[in-house]
């Protein structure tokens, strides 16, 4: 055992030694960053700080966004699957908006662990234009006719059953 | 012999002939329900219905199942061993699907043109690590290799193999490296760090137990041989049966050689620095016995 643990520390002091060389500024004249670049000498006069700016840059890379992030332009779908809005809003009765971080707003629900239900958000417009057709492409899925509930104060339709994914491509292909 | 087999045999014959089922002539097989024991119905009007004399028995007020009247229950007395011994201190390393990675690079929440580690994950809300919680960072889960076409200079504390192929067969670069706890608190949030001036601190190299992970080519650890690392990724490459493509002459082959040093915790920072948030300054020691001990 104690000879396996010399071993692995004589490895490793064996892979510190190159990956210091690898990074040691005496061996690397040309190192990025790692060098002491100054100064602005405070004129206070005490001599054991060096006050810098230039290596800012690098703390501000790691200040968090407090703002959600534009998505960048796609052509279509991108590749993990997302699909952005139509440029123009499709011409219909209703208009379903994309959630804060640019998503469909259809959710799935479980309560009791058998209670199945699909919730659809964020909806303007004529709402029960949109539960008519909800219901058609459901009973043309299913066959079979699913209760909704509309809340026209929220904008939202609540279905029984859980279509999430194939109410989000419905609604994906409509260009929402 | 004109003997014709009819379907059902003789028992349809009988079963015409018999009177229709209704209601009334249903009956269950013998044995087969059991009459429920109802307290308080005896021959001498039930008295205590069943319950006993006093206590909790009859008041209905019984301790838990597996309660021994004080004394430790069996069900504590026995220790937990073998896989289940320590668990609550077991590190964790709660996953990231290259899926998500990709989702995450696709809506801009990520940005590939600079070296993607925990800080840039975090601060893209991709992934939550709770370093209270015994999570010693995120390990790269291969679901969605097939869908992953970025190329990226990817920092992870655990990678499966996989994904590495994922990663390295669309031209990016993968890295495992160790934080200790209190460098991943610090590492997953900055800001609140660097705000009271303490000093950034070095990062500590892994325990025995971890060290042959990291210095292991294959998991492309922080401490191992670069050169056994190329071999790794040309052996890996054959593997999985891609062509690895030439970085050297990429336009963002710097970015992607890019690695931090084992003892820093953030690309460019040295320990030992305080950063004035305020002023946006630095602030260096110049003590020998200081840089001795921030340059160990």
């Amino acid at each position: 055992m104690s000879a396996s643990v010399r071993s692995m520390s004589l490895t490793f002091c064996r892979a510190a030694r190159v990956a210091f060389r690898a990074f040691n500024p005496a061996t690397r004249p040309l190192s990025t960053g790692y060098c002491l670049r100054t100064e602005i000498r405070p004129a206070g006069g005490s001599r054991d700080i060096i006050e810098s700016t230039e290596e800012f840059r690098f703390v501000e890379r790691l200040i968090p966004p407090s703002r959600i992030p534009a998505p960048p332009k796609h052509d279509g779908p991108a590749p993990s699957g997302w699909t952005p809005p139509s440029d123009t809003p499709p011409s219909l009765p209703y208009m379903i908006r994309r959630s804060r971080m640019h998503n469909v707003p259809v959710y799935s629900d479980i309560k009791h662990g058998n209670q199945h239900s699909t919730l659809i958000r964020k909806i303007e417009g004529d709402i029960w234009a949109l539960n008519k057709e909800v219901k058609e492409f459901l009973l043309g899925l299913t066959g079979k006719d699913p209760p909704t509930q509309v809340n026209e104060i929220t904008g939202s339709i609540r279905v029984k059953g859980q279509f999430d994914k194939e109410l989000k491509d419905w609604l994906l292909n409509k260009g929402f | 012999m004109s003997l014709i087999k009819k379907p059902g045999g003789k028992t349809i014959e009988v079963v015409k002939n018999l009177p229709r089922i209704t209601l009334a002539n249903l009956r269950p097989n013998p044995g087969a329900k059991t009459l429920e024991k109802r307290r308080g119905r005896g021959m001498h009007g039930g008295n205590r219905s069943g319950w006993g004399h006093k206590g909790e028995r009859q008041r209905c007020n019984r301790p838990r199942l597996g309660f021994e009247g004080g004394q430790t229950p069996f069900y504590l007395v026995i220790p937990k061993y073998g896989y289940n011994a320590n668990h609550s201190r077991q590190p964790q390393y709660p996953p990231l699907s290259l899926r998500r990675l990709q989702y995450l690079i696709d809506l801009g929440r990520i940005d590939p043109s600079q070296p993607i580690d925990l800080t840039q994950l975090v601060n893209g809300r991709g992934v939550e690590i709770q370093p209270q919680k015994r999570d010693y960072g995120v390990q790269l889960v291969d679901e969605g290799a097939d869908i992953f076409c970025a190329k990226v200079n990817l920092e992870v504390q655990a990678a499966s193999e996989k994904a590495i192929a994922a990663v390295e067969r669309n031209g990016g670069v993968i890295t495992t490296s160790y934080y200790d706890p209190r460098s991943l608190q610090i590492l997953i949030k900055p800001v609140p760090f660097f705000m009271p001036g303490e000093p950034i601190p070095k990062r500590l190299f892994p325990g025995e137990d971890l060290l042959p992970y990291y210095t292991d080519a294959n998991n492309r650890g922080y401490l191992a041989d670069p050169d056994k690392i190329q071999t790794a990724r040309m052996d890996l490459a054959k593997k999985y049966g891609y062509s690895i493509p030439d970085i050297s002459k990429d336009t963002l082959f710097e970015m992607l050689v890019q690695r931090k040093n084992p003892r820093h915790i953030f690309f460019g920072l040295s320990p030992g620095w305080v950063v004035n948030m305020a002023d946006k300054k630095i602030l260096k020691p110049t003590d020998d016995k200081v840089l001795q001990y921030y340059g160990s």
